[in-house]
């Protein structure tokens, strides 16, 4: 399973600046939980796929498809049985609990899929530099994108682990759901001392490299803040304002009806 | 807890909060499938890394914690409440090394190589209280946000990050512990004493003990309109999602955060332990 989603492309959307990419992705993240009503979670949804178009993302959402669908619409089934409204629509379920349903399960899609299309259009690196020039402190910096990269590192030792394993004969294919768990846990304990135990390498190579050594360090990568990216960055303040504003101040796009 | 800042001195120290966060954050991801709470938790068999992280490399692995948890938000649950989950998961890394050996009558004084019943006890104590200073402070933060009632979501946290970590860690400890001391890589082999906050830590104890149990159980109780079974009252309120956002409840429980963050200053980690 390889979930480095980064896919390198000269686009539009990877040509922006992180900083305003990560503008943009916290102003949907709070549009998207601003409202009940689905209506703005479906077209926050619409936008990110047009962005995810611009970007080339599609095989990056396409790997997580599976994922987003699954959380998407367990969420709306589950809220849409367990919320209370007055209309009834079939048994227990209402007019209102199904549009509440329907809105949590679009919010949840909408928000991995922004996450998903900011990684697939934002290397490591980007991310990186756009931290720091954030204000974020260089060696915390380097941990997030470190530990981003380590990611798909350790999910691959832990997918070799488990071929090992199951050639010595464990079986974590049957049973129900916590059997099955049970049986991951021979994998913990190898995964665990594979990851450790490269520590001492890896900080053997950042030290032989220089890795802080002097205070101030320069970047290979040198970002620059276009118009673009200005015009993104105030746009997203202003949803970002919109949003904050739409969930503390109004009722507006809540779903009347909704029992409080 | 000046080691939560000095640490970022020392390279294998960062190395170490990269290791956590992306093992933390790997075996995360797979589970995102199964949901409990759509959009904010699932099954987190993940949860037995971060007690067996803490004790092994201590401040690494609150940042560590708290990173990979960020990390694993973005293939799933990412959202305003990423936030408080960043602030919460940091704690679950903070605490059990932050109380190991200052329980009283419950630490064995000896390290935490799992060597015999009497500490798992102590992990069990440690984790509990982890479990709760984290359920406390990401149940409070969703209920700020409006996102969540208190009740539905502090309850499975508390069940998610206590009991298949106290059962199963341990042992991951007991297997993992005397390795890592080998390879000179425990917390207190890698920083100097002068890096690390000395003291007692009576105070930072007192307002973690005070401030994880104070905010779960008095939390519960607001949200449950004072009284009810936490767990099943809590999922009612779960069906009733504008029920967030008590003013009552939010304001009541900041003297309790307050005691939270305070032990971040006042806390003392135990370095004086004996061999196993």
């Amino acid at each position: 399973m390889d979930i480095y989603l980064y896919v390198p492309a000269d686009t539009p959307v990877h040509r922006l600046d992180p900083r305003a990419k990560m503008a943009a992705l916290l102003a949907v993240l709070l549009l998207a939980v601003a409202a009940d009503h689905p209506l703005l979670p479906g077209a926050l949804l619409g936008a990110v796929v047009l962005v995810a178009h611009a970007g080339r993302a599609w095989g990056a959402l396409r790997r997580v498809r599976a994922l987003i669908l699954l959380i998407a619409s367990f969420s709306t089934l589950t809220w849409s049985v367990f919320a209370r409204g007055t209309t009834p629509l079939l048994g227990p379920v209402e007019v209102e609990a199904l549009l509440f349903g329907v809105g949590t399960g679009l919010k949840l899609a909408c928000t991995i899929a922004a996450s998903v299309v900011f990684l697939a259009t934002t290397s490591n690196e980007e991310i990186t530099v756009g931290l720091i020039r954030l204000g974020l402190p260089y060696p915390v910096a380097f941990a997030f994108s470190t530990a981003l990269r380590l990611v798909p590192t350790f999910v691959g030792a832990g997918a070799t682990i488990l071929e090992a394993q199951k050639s010595r004969g464990l079986d974590v294919e049957s049973g129900g759901l916590i059997q099955r768990m049970r049986r991951h846990l021979p994998l913990v304990v190898p995964i665990l001392a594979v990851a450790i135990r490269s520590t001492n390498q890896l900080a053997l190579a950042l030290e032989s490299r220089g890795f802080r050594a002097r205070p101030d360090r320069t970047y290979y990568l040198e970002l620059r803040f276009r118009a673009a990216d200005r015009v993104v960055t105030a746009v997203s303040l202003v949803l970002i304002v919109l949003a904050l504003y739409l969930r503390l101040f109004t009722r507006a796009l809540r779903i009347p009806g909704l029992l409080t | 807890m000046k080691e939560l800042l000095t640490m970022w001195k020392h390279t294998r120290m960062i190395i170490l909060v990269a290791v956590v966060a992306a093992v933390y954050a790997a075996v995360l991801i797979p589970f995102k499938a199964i949901p409990l709470i759509p959009g904010y938790t699932e099954i987190r068999v993940a949860q037995v890394i971060p007690p067996v992280a803490s004790l092994l490399f201590g401040p690494a692995a609150a940042w560590g914690t708290a990173i990979g948890n960020l990390i694993g938000d973005l293939f799933g649950t990412f959202g305003p409440g990423s936030l408080f989950g960043f602030i919460g998961n940091f704690y679950l890394g903070l605490v059990p090394y932050a109380l190991w050996g200052r329980l009283g009558p419950l630490s064995t004084g000896r390290e935490p190589a799992m060597a015999g019943a009497a500490q798992v006890v102590e992990f069990a104590a440690v984790t509990l209280v982890s479990a709760l200073a984290t359920a406390g402070i990401i149940a409070w933060g969703l209920e700020v946000l409006r996102l969540l009632p208190f009740a539905a979501l502090g309850t499975i946290i508390v069940l998610n990050d206590f009991i298949f970590p106290a059962v199963v860690s341990p042992v991951v400890l007991y297997l993992l512990y005397r390795r890592v001391k080998r390879w000179g890589l425990l917390w207190t082999q890698i920083m100097p004493r002068e890096d690390i906050s000395t003291g007692r830590g009576v105070l930072g104890t007192a307002l973690l003990l005070v401030g994880s149990f104070g905010a779960v159980i008095l939390g519960n109780w607001i949200s449950i309109s004072r009284g009810a079974l936490a767990g099943a009252a809590g999922f009612q309120q779960f069906g009733n999602p504008q029920v967030v956002g008590q003013p009552g409840l939010v304001w009541t429980l900041v003297p309790f955060m307050v005691m939270l963050a305070l032990a971040l200053v006042f806390c003392r980690p135990r370095t004086d332990l004996a061999a196993s």
